[in-house]
């Protein structure tokens, strides 16, 4: 009973992070960035559907949608303003350019979780599912909402591979991942690009965030959690490979979810951490990595 | 040249923060206390980033690791202070040399990493074991270094003038020059014939040792050790803010952005919540706009042509 | 008298890539060799090599009779080598004198103080190689001649047996050359043993005492420098063959305005010259050829066109400038580049790296270039779904004429196409180039090394030489004017 309910628990929070997994590596792959603001723009989603749909009063599909919108906008903010000017700075070294990206990230995420626990406190909220109700699965209730959180985080995924592997724009989205310079040598707008998968991010982040907040709840301290989650994952699976996150994403929610139900959830991050270690010093490239 | 500026701002200073207590109150001199210590917390880290060229996201691991084993010889085995600030200095050198063995094999983002869960890993160790080390509540000492305001801010102001100065004058010596070289380029420095290693290694058991005993004479200041003032990843994001604002490869600049950074937070403090979002706010703006950090405008103005 | 550097067998593996195979050569106090070899002749592994930069496989580094092979870099640097990289970068924030205290000082944890000592000797070598005037200068502030003169002062400052310098007179001007070489050669006089390495004879011939040509990892001659200039094999290497020129159609509206006109460009990579006063023209329908050998400057001369590096002076494209636009607007505008390094995506098919090159047309017309495309090059057709990182070298070179081509460029701009292809795969290739140039009205530009491809299909040919233009004119008369000098 015990082991269905970690199966059914894990699998719903490792298809969550494998969302938002998926967002972070495609920023790194493409845009060349480690977004520590992460875990603050899913908040954001999540707590700006939380009160678009209940004290504002729209409702949760209109809530989903508003938070959605929030954390596009939180992205394009975090590109234009932070990152790109970085990038494009005369006075940085180039090798002093990357900490100084994920510092301006760092501060941007630590400015929106205060800004969220200024405007709404940092009280835990969850937003009303978008399916209510429960089922038995072999003898274990399942909120439906938990099948739907599982659910839309493969749709969510499986758009964008379609997109990617089947669209045009798409496929250039994959080459730029590859090699910015060939794609400038065919005639493509590398700004074009960079904007457009900031955007797609904005979009995966807010979902992910208006699921987990749905699912688990969220509040605004859970944004530094988040982003290391993030962050281990995608170095686990392999900095730039999205098969390879999917993966870890499912090794590191199942290590969590078995800690947490078999030893004790306050400790639930300490096997991941320690498997993040060793990977480090044996196999720093990650499972599938390419760089 | 570089020297006589660095002090006609130094001499000054210090000049009026030693004299500060005559006319100020002992709210301000607590403060003050505070800022001196995480001066040398950031001047420490600078020495890594700005000369030796590592990346260290976690740099209160290496303070946490001074702080807590000091506290705990203090709590349960009555060590005397001196002795305790010892063995913090010592533990912590050590865990430099720990994180400065994969520092020589890992890059970028990789080392990085390895620092930030060093600290997420004593983080969750120590609360994993609370009933020893206190947990999030803490742990209550026995000694503190003094109770009089005054007193106990001389003895910070004291640590950090020294520390900086030994720190600095590190920077601006042969030493910093070849670990200056080796950040910048280790197959270059290696071909005038430095062992690169050797010197990084160097870097981080220095670093280590300041940043350990600045950590544990912090927490018998406080009179507690807890997660929460040492080890919090909260601690490190202020240190490499403070030493990113106030300019990196300086040294003087890694204080002088402290101090900013706790005055500035102790001044907004009637914002409430929005506090820590004006500071960070402002460290955005200082990181986007004026990368050099204060005392990187200041200092090399002169050195431009 | 024992040689002071002695090279054996030295052999180096990077998987499965031999860099460097069994090369051996030695070299005495008081004497100049020069290494030289194209791109990807593993000249620079074997100078890394000996610095320790690169564990050899196999094969002795004797330094002064002590086999050093395999020891870490700062061991051998301290045992008596002194090198001088091509893209060395000085540190912003300490002035001349003090990079070369630092060349002086001990590998000591201890030392706090700089001694007099030190001091007084760094002045003397400030003043040997030229820079005691500009010394308490920071980098920032000189020109790159002077820079380089202190990478040569950091290289020689604790009197190294050996001195290993890496392109000697990359990014200089023609009239720093001649400094440099007498710097250089100075060195020879005072008893060191110095290796050059370096793309062409001609530049170093002057300088040194021998001559050792690679090619592919291997020795292919040795001996004087005109000695290897003549070298039957060097000379097939480096200009493919025996020069030869077929009869040329002549073109109609040859003398019309230029479809491209560039005009005394001059690009520096930070302080370095990379073009210096560069003007050609094309004209409509035209094929020219830059031809020109490593390091010469074609690249940069493709990639200041292309918008990919700034510059100065003027490009004219269709009677209007191409300054201030993007790479992208000028790929788009009708001047597609095949670089050298291809830029391929790896880890896509064939047919999906050409599908890339015609997103910004109709699907109807993407789809017919392809069918054209495939027939040019039938290879690709056959092996369309497999991924461009497993083809072979010529495969992929065709590949990435075909995905340019797939633009429907108006200039099409091929930077060194034969670069390590077998000779079967050039014919295949020149003879795609021919059916190009009979069936359609594509102007090309191309640049080589392999004079003896780049000429039989050009209109006219400028020969470009240390960041200049050194000649225009005919191909014709190319073999009688400018051929001989050329290596």
């Amino acid at each position: 009973m015990l082991a269905l309910q970690i199966l059914i628990d894990g699998f719903a929070i490792s298809s969550l992070y494998a969302l938002g997994a998926t967002g972070f590596t495609l920023i790194f792959g493409v845009s060349g960035v480690l977004n520590l603001s992460h875990g603050a723009i899913m908040v954001v989603a999540a707590v700006i559907a939380w009160w678009v749909a209940g004290t504002f009063g729209a409702g949760p599909y209109l809530g989903a949608l508003a938070g959605i919108g929030a954390s596009l906008a939180c992205s394009f903010f975090t590109y234009r303003v932070i990152v790109r000017p970085i990038q494009n700075s005369p006075s940085l070294p180039r090798e002093e350019k990357e900490i100084f990206v994920l510092t301006g990230t760092l501060l941007w995420g630590i400015m929106l979780q205060e800004a969220l626990a200024y405007l709404f406190t940092n009280n835990p909220k969850t937003v009303r599912p978008l399916i209510e109700g429960v089922v038995m699965i072999f003898g274990v209730r399942t909120p439906l909402n938990e099948i739907l959180t599982a659910a839309l985080s493969w749709a969510a995924i499986g758009l964008l591979y379609l997109l990617v592997n089947r669209t045009r724009t798409g496929k250039s989205l994959l080459a730029a991942s590859m090699n910015p310079r060939g794609l400038t040598l065919l005639g493509f707008e590398l700004s074009r690009i960079y904007v457009l998968v900031w955007a797609i991010y904005g979009v995966l982040a807010g979902i992910a965030g208006v699921l987990l907040g749905a699912f688990l709840g969220v509040s605004s301290d859970n944004a530094g959690t988040l982003t290391a989650s993030a962050f281990s994952i995608v170095v686990l699976g392999g900095l730039g490979s999205v098969p390879g996150s999917l993966i870890a994403a499912y090794v590191v929610g199942y290590l969590e979810t078995m800690t947490a139900y078999l030893v004790s959830p306050s400790i639930r991050t300490v096997p991941v951490l320690l498997l993040l270690v060793a990977v480090v010093y044996v196999r720093p490239q990650g499972l599938l990595g390419r760089r | 040249m570089l020297k006589s500026r660095t002090f006609q701002f130094v001499v000054p200073a210090l000049l009026v923060l030693v004299l500060l207590p005559l006319g100020v109150g002992g709210y301000i001199l607590g403060l003050l206390t505070l800022a001196y210590y995480y001066a040398v917390f950031a001047m420490s880290w600078d020495l890594l980033f700005g000369f030796a060229g590592e990346v260290n996201f976690g740099p209160s691991f290496l303070i946490g690791v001074g702080a807590y084993t000091a506290a705990l010889l203090n709590h349960y085995w009555m060590w005397p202070i001196p002795a305790c600030l010892a063995a913090g200095a010592v533990a912590a050198v050590i865990g430099g040399a720990v994180l400065a063995v994969p520092a020589l094999r890992l890059t970028g983002p990789y080392f990085g990493l390895v620092t930030l869960v060093a600290v997420l890993l004593l983080q969750n160790m120590l609360v994993l074991f609370a009933g020893i080390t206190g947990g999030e509540i803490g742990l209550d000492l026995p000694d503190v270094l003094s109770i009089d305001d005054k007193t106990n801010y001389y003895y910070a102001l004291a640590f950090m003038t020294i520390s900086g100065a030994i720190l600095f004058g590190l920077s601006q010596s042969p030493v910093g020059l070849i670990l200056q070289a080796s950040g910048q380029d280790a197959i270059e420095a290696a071909a005038l014939g430095f062992n690169v290693a050797k010197h990084k290694l160097a870097a981080f058991c220095i670093s280590a040792f300041f940043s350990g005993l600045a950590g544990a004479m912090l927490i018998f200041y406080l009179g507690t050790a807890s997660v929460g003032t040492v080890v919090d990843i909260a601690v490190g994001v202020n240190v490499i803010i403070a030493a990113v604002l106030g300019g990196r490869r300086t040294i003087i600049g890694a204080a002088v952005g402290a101090i900013f950074l706790i005055g500035a937070g102790e001044i907004l403090r009637p914002l409430g919540q929005l506090s820590t979002f004006v500071v960070s706010a402002v460290a955005l703006v200082v990181i986007l706009f004026f990368p050099s950090g204060f005392m990187g405008r200041i200092l090399h103005a002169g050195g431009r042509e | 008298m024992t040689a002071l550097l002695e090279v054996n067998g030295l052999t180096k593996r990077f998987g499965g890539l031999v860099a460097v195979n069994d090369i051996g050569f030695t070299i005495n106090a008081g004497e100049i060799l020069g290494l030289i070899g194209p791109n990807g002749s593993g000249k620079s592994t074997v100078m890394k090599c000996i610095m320790g930069i690169e564990k050899p496989n196999a094969g002795s580094v004797k330094l002064d009779g002590t086999d050093v092979a395999g020891w870490p870099t700062h061991r051998i640097a301290r045992h008596g080598v002194g090198i001088v990289f091509q893209h060395a970068r000085p540190l912003h924030r300490q002035t001349i004198l003090e990079h070369i205290k630092l060349a002086l000082l001990p590998d000591n944890l201890l030392m706090l103080f700089t001694d007099h000592g030190i001091t007084r000797r760094a002045e003397e070598i400030a003043e040997r190689v030229g820079l005691g005037q500009v010394m308490h200068r920071l980098p920032r502030t000189l020109p790159f001649a002077d820079l380089r003169r202190l990478e040569l002062a950091k290289a020689i400052a604790r009197n190294p047996k050996v001195v290993l310098v890496d392109e000697p007179f990359a990014g200089l001007t023609a009239g720093e050359v001649a400094d440099f070489s007498a710097l250089i050669g100075s060195f020879r006089a005072e008893g060191h043993a110095v290796l050059l390495v370096d793309h062409n004879v001609k530049g170093v011939a002057a300088l040194v005492d021998r001559v050792l040509a690679m090619y592919l990892g291997e020795k292919i001659a040795e001996g004087s420098a005109d000695d290897v200039m003549r070298n039957e094999t060097v000379r097939r290497v480096y200009l493919g063959g025996k020069i030869e020129t077929a009869n040329r159609p002549d073109r109609a509206g040859k003398d019309r305005t230029p479809l491209l006109d560039v005009r005394g460009l001059g690009v520096l990579y930070g302080k370095a010259t990379a073009l210096d006063d560069v003007s050609i023209h094309i004209g409509e329908g035209e094929f020219v050829s830059v031809v020109g050998l490593n390091g010469a400057g074609k690249t940069t001369l493709f990639n200041a066109i292309s918008g990919l590096v700034p510059f100065s002076g003027s490009v004219n494209w269709r009677g209007e400038t191409l300054e201030g636009k993007t790479p992208g607007a000028i790929a788009r505008g009708g001047i597609v580049q095949c670089p050298e390094t291809r830029e391929l995506f790896g880890d896509m098919s064939i047919r999906e790296n050409l599908d890339l090159g015609g997103q910004h047309q109709t699907v109807a017309e993407a789809a017919k270039q392809l069918e054209w495309l495939f027939g040019l090059f039938p290879i690709l057709k056959a092996r369309q779904t497999q991924a461009a990182r497993t083809l072979s070298g010529g495969e992929q070179q065709m590949l990435a004429i075909a995905r340019a081509l797939m633009m429907k460029p108006k200039l099409l701009i091929l930077d060194e196409p034969t670069l390590g292809l077998a000779p079967v795969i050039l014919e295949q290739l020149s003879k795609a180039l021919e059916t190009l140039r009979q069936t359609t009205d594509i102007t090309v530009l191309l640049g080589e090394q392999n004079v003896t491809f780049a000429l039989p299909h050009a209109d006219r040919v400028y020969v470009i030489e240390h960041s200049r233009i050194v000649w225009e004119g005919d191909p014709g008369r190319f073999a009688e004017e400018a051929g001989a000098g050329y290596l």
